[in-house]
């Protein structure tokens, strides 16, 4: 993974920290403290939570795409200002996810062009075609509640620049779900051909929702080091049972189908169990290549591109300046 | 703050033992947001923007911070300009002795009469 986010450091080498700085760190971070833009911090601490922020603000950003194509065809005026308004509440997050990355050593122009040449990554769920409108009911609610489960557990993180913004973006994101929860029960409560619609969006989204949260404990890499230092806060598997606890109840409640017949809740263990996913899509998707990667990130370059004059003309208004 | 940069600049004499202040490394261009929510409340951090100017930064820190939530007024400043206390002198902020003295609270009577009379009729949400 480490090779596709640019020279911050070598793959295998361990960084040299001072011991004696490493150790009060890890004490600090033990005790619930938290860390602040420009204090001493591990190389690999710093790498991990470059990684991490860098990844969620291209997701903001990429994420955006699937959901502007539906602002031409959304089918009243109402949703269509919805839908704008979320769009634009995503790339505003990407803004502030930037900003919080730059604290960690890297500009905002050189994690652009790692996103817009191909070489960084962004969230499985955004490589995926949003097909009808209700793949936007499905983005609303599921892809965004996933993605509340992740980030409402790291606004406890140790990164207090990251905490900080995730707090207001939680707070977006709820709005978003709150939309897409009544674009969702419009079209469950409607006819045939709209619940058939919903069901298909859904069985096509199903296992990338599942895949959201990363690979099983078991195989995910460095996890407890990064719980340790709480860049990670719950692990993949903690948080794919929240969500499901919390979102298998939704589709049911309206008379639509889990996509995975071996879905079975578990008194005793309090969890779901569901059928093993393909692990390696997840691989190749994470690798950019995904069923719309391509594409996207072909849009991406050509408004970089088309954008060009507006970022020549602030630079020399600051020239000017 | 997240206008924080990565690395410390000590600002005034280098020689100094301790580091008790530093200016905020920030790129040039980074400016500071400050909001203020209603006129009876003092401004508030809530990020950043980049922006080449102070008239731009103003607009688009309208765009980025006040989409939903109540705003009458927005400060910028560019954050390379802003001083700060550094982590390693938190501690001055430690209280060195009991300072029950300055809360009204720590004096029985005065907490019976803050938790009856004077709190029924002074509740937050009724201002």
């Amino acid at each position: 993974m480490s090779h596709n986010m640019g020279p911050t450091m070598p793959g295998h080498e361990q960084p040299q920290d001072d011991p004696e700085l490493l150790e009060r760190f890890n004490e600090r971070i033990a005790a619930g403290d938290q860390i602040e833009a420009g204090e001493w911090m591990p190389e690999e601490y710093r790498f991990e939570a470059l990684r991490l922020i860098q990844m969620h603000a291209n997701s903001e950003i990429m994420g955006a795409l699937p959901e502007r194509e539906w602002i031409p065809r959304a089918p009243t005026l109402a949703r269509k200002m919805a839908l704008t308004a979320k769009v634009q509440d995503e790339v505003g997050h990407a803004m502030l996810l930037y900003r919080v990355a730059e604290t960690l050593g890297r500009s905002r122009e050189e994690m652009f062009a790692d996103l817009v040449e191909g070489r960084a990554r962004f969230h499985n769920v955004f490589h995926y075609p949003a097909e009808t409108w209700a793949d936007v009911a499905i983005i609303q609610v599921f892809v965004d509640g996933a993605a509340m489960q992740t980030q409402g557990a790291l606004r406890s993180c140790s990164y207090a620049p990251y905490a900080r913004v995730l707090k207001r973006i939680c707070y977006e994101e709820d709005f978003h779900i709150q939309l897409g929860l009544d674009v969702w029960r419009a079209l469950a409560e409607g006819t045939p051909r709209q619940r058939a619609m919903l069901q298909d969006a859904l069985n096509r989204w199903w296992t990338p929702l599942i895949h959201f949260f990363g690979m099983p404990d078991r195989v995910s890499p460095h996890s407890e080091k990064m719980l340790a230092w709480r860049i990670k806060v719950k692990s993949n598997e903690e948080l794919r049972q929240q969500f499901l606890r919390r979102f298998v109840p939704i589709i049911l409640e309206y008379g639509l189908e889990v996509p995975d017949p071996g879905l079975v809740w578990v008194e005793a263990d309090q969890r779901y169990v569901y059928t093993e996913p393909d692990w390696e899509e997840l691989k190749r998707v994470g690798r950019n290549n995904g069923p719309k990667s391509a594409e996207r990130l072909s849009l991406r370059q050509a408004f970089y591109r088309q954008h060009a004059w507006v970022r020549d003309a602030i630079a020399q208004w600051g020239a000017a300046a | 703050m997240t206008g924080i940069g990565r690395a410390e600049t000590v600002a005034g004499d280098a020689a100094r033992a301790v580091t008790w202040e530093r200016r905020l490394n920030t790129p040039h261009d980074v400016w500071a947001v400050f909001l203020q929510s209603h006129k009876r409340d003092p401004h508030v951090h809530v990020g950043d923007v980049h922006a080449p100017d102070a008239e731009m930064a103003l607009v688009v820190a309208k765009e980025n911070y006040t989409r939903r939530d109540p705003c009458v007024n927005l400060w910028v400043v560019r954050a390379e300009e802003i001083h700060a206390t550094t982590a390693a002198a938190a501690e001055m902020f430690e209280p060195g002795i009991d300072k029950s003295y300055r809360f009204g609270g720590s004096y029985r009577k005065q907490k019976q009469v803050y938790q009856s009379a004077w709190r029924l009729s002074h509740r937050d949400e009724d201002q």
